[in-house]
């Protein structure tokens, strides 16, 4: 329509591999149907797409899987409303619209020579998970990796496999926690903030980054204060109601930001500038 | 840039004579004036009241298709306007030209939206000066001024028995030069008798917000309780969105039709409850307390931040048309005060 690169124009995919993670969260592995483009394809950790079902609409989600692990582009999607529902219909070799990558990104090169320590709950370890594998992938570069990750119940934990082979190596201290006992269930028992509070990781040298829902983000901030972290030592990446994913929409701002275009990472110092509108 | 005469009793000949343009002006509709395409120049209602829509709905259409989507789930723009004649929007007071000069930056500057752009750029506005500014209008306190031609292609200035036609821009002369039949050369009379009315315009607007400062303001009483207040009033029903020259904020959202699908942008209000409700249930901005704040944070402090100027052109539509009376320069003025 125009010489203007269109900035609502998806690309289409394929979706290679579909993992069931919880019973209402799936993801889905996809590759860009130009395999020119998908070579050319990059990123940074952190940031966002969108993907869309044509005729059922478009949803915001981070690339859980890192720019350091190209064969695909991996996105977890928890069943929560009409496109998500419609997403877990899907099959492996349907296509699939794909506008990324958005956003901005974790700012990794600051956190070279650190402690890091992530901060998950439920399907809030996804863009976790993209920073924690970019940095497993290049492992000299940080010092210790310690992530603290719960869910509701075990069955709501996702990426499985991988939490068992984050515990199994020597060089991550892996903490997981449900909410409440559970049958079966050895390991912690409590909620996030609080088990957070009872590992009391030193702030010393350390970055925390944390991400979940908004409810566990507001007290695991109020958690690490309360260990001296200071709020520039604090990452957060946010969610908000997004639709064009590129700041003219309006929805998803705080304050002079917007979440989509400005975020979704922010550290704890930029958050206190802003409303407190999470 | 020159100056013109119109005869008023030849305006359908000067409209007529815009072959190469698709004129869109102020029509009776369903008892409301409404900007809209006209094929005859008769329809236009250029007895000009403040229209309840501002024209922004010509370049930035209620609902627009952004993709249409084939069974092979191909995604393609819709046949856009490249080919069609440039359009023409006549009648736009000045507070709406500026209203565009608003949605501007938004549209252009950091991912370019070829949607807005290609219709921005081909149409021109020709625009009425404000010699009896409405009650509720305040351009004055926001930058705007009743006689201004920024933002505009062509002024028309209301003389009575002829409009004084001053060209503004060079796709404002192009329309000049088509309509030429019909225009005369002003007297210098009239052209003292113009001058005297556009000077004459600023001192009739009646309400008055000295804005200096509010930014600062709202920032720092983000957390007053004195927002509950404000928005006690508000209904959420969003006229206050849906009228603004300026409001921007939109929802996208896909149909389907017949085995085809599209992807449409449609306006959508920062009142309404679902404009940041997560999927989770979860909600940032829950009550019409936090909406409203929103919507003023958006105007006189997001904006100023983003662009530098507020994001109101002081057309005064919110005010009239609010149900429930909730009146903006009232509000600003208990900010102001805290």
């Amino acid at each position: 329509m125009s010489s203007i690169h269109n900035p609502y124009l998806p690309e289409i995919g394929t979706v290679i591999k579909i993992i069931d993670e919880t019973p209402n969260i799936k993801s889905f592995q996809v590759v860009l149907n130009n395999p020119e483009k998908m070579k050319n394809f990059t990123f940074e950790p952190g940031q966002v797409g969108q993907l869309s079902l044509f005729g059922v609409g478009e949803s915001t989600f981070v690339i859980n899987s890192p720019p350091t692990r190209m064969d695909y582009l991996q996105f977890s999607v928890m069943k929560a409303g009409e496109v998500t529902s419609a997403l877990h219909e899907l099959a492996e070799g349907d296509q699939i619209g794909v506008r990324a990558p958005l956003g901005n990104w974790f700012p990794y090169a600051q956190m070279k020579g650190k402690q890091i320590l992530f901060i998950g709950g439920g399907i809030g370890l996804a863009p976790l998970r993209t920073l924690i594998l970019f940095m497993l992938d290049q492992r000299a570069d940080y010092g210790d990796i310690t992530i603290i990750y719960g869910a509701r119940t075990p069955n709501d934990l996702c990426y499985k496999d991988e939490l068992k082979e984050w515990e199994e190596r020597s060089d991550v201290n892996m903490i997981l926690t449900v909410d409440n006992e559970f049958p079966g269930w050895d390991k912690r028992v409590g909620l996030v903030p609080n088990v957070l509070k009872e590992v009391a990781p030193s702030p010393e040298n350390t970055v925390a980054i944390t991400c979940g829902p908004p409810i566990m983000i507001k007290f695991t901030l109020q958690a690490l204060s309360e260990l001296k972290f200071k709020d520039d030592q604090i990452i957060t990446t946010l969610e908000k109601r997004m639709k064009c994913g590129i700041g003219i929409c309006g929805r998803c701002n705080i304050g002079t930001m917007y979440v989509c275009k400005d975020g979704p990472v922010f550290s704890l110092t930029q958050l206190n500038e802003l409303p407190a509108e999470l | 840039m020159e100056h013109f005469l119109l005869e008023k009793n030849r305006l359908n000949e000067f409209l007529s004579a815009l072959r190469n343009y698709e004129v869109f002006a102020p029509v009776r509709k369903v008892g409301l004036t409404v900007f809209e395409l006209i094929t005859n120049p008769k329809e236009a209602m250029l007895d000009l009241k403040n229209q309840p829509q501002s024209p922004k709905r010509v370049i930035f259409p209620q609902s627009e298709i952004l993709l249409v989507f084939d069974k092979n789930n191909a995604a393609k723009e819709p046949k856009g306007r490249v080919g069609q004649k440039p359009q023409v929007v006549f009648g736009v007071r000045p507070c709406d030209a500026r209203g565009f000069h608003m949605l501007d930056p938004v549209f252009e500057r950091e991912y370019p939206d070829p949607y807005y752009l290609q219709k921005r750029q081909s149409t021109l506005l020709v625009g009425f000066h404000c010699s009896e500014p409405y009650p509720n209008c305040f351009c004055t306190s926001v930058g705007g001024n009743p006689s201004s031609p920024e933002g505009l292609d062509i002024l028309l200035t209301d003389l009575g028995e002829q409009y004084f036609l001053e060209v503004i821009t060079s796709k404002g002369e192009q329309v000049a030069k088509e309509g030429a039949a019909v225009l005369s050369s002003p007297t210098s009379q009239q052209q003292t008798e113009k001058e005297k009315l556009s000077g004459m315009a600023p001192q009739k607007i009646r309400r008055t917000i000295d804005t200096e400062g509010i930014a600062s303001k709202i920032e720092k009483h983000f957390d007053h309780s004195l927002w509950r207040e404000l928005s006690g009033k508000c209904i959420s029903c969003g006229i206050c969105t849906y009228t603004c020259p300026t409001c921007h904020c939109f929802d996208i959202q896909d149909e389907r039709v017949r085995g085809r699908a599209n992807r449409l942008r449609i306006w959508d209000s920062c009142m309404f409850p679902e404009y940041t409700l997560h999927a989770s249930g979860h909600n940032p901005r829950p009550t019409r307390t936090e909406r409203l704040k929103n919507r003023m944070y958006h105007k006189f402090k997001q904006n100023i931040d983003l662009y530098g100027v507020p994001g109101c052109v002081g057309c005064g539509r919110c005010i009239t048309l609010c149900p429930e009376n909730v009146d903006l320069v009232a509000n600003l003025k208990v900010i102001k005060n805290l």
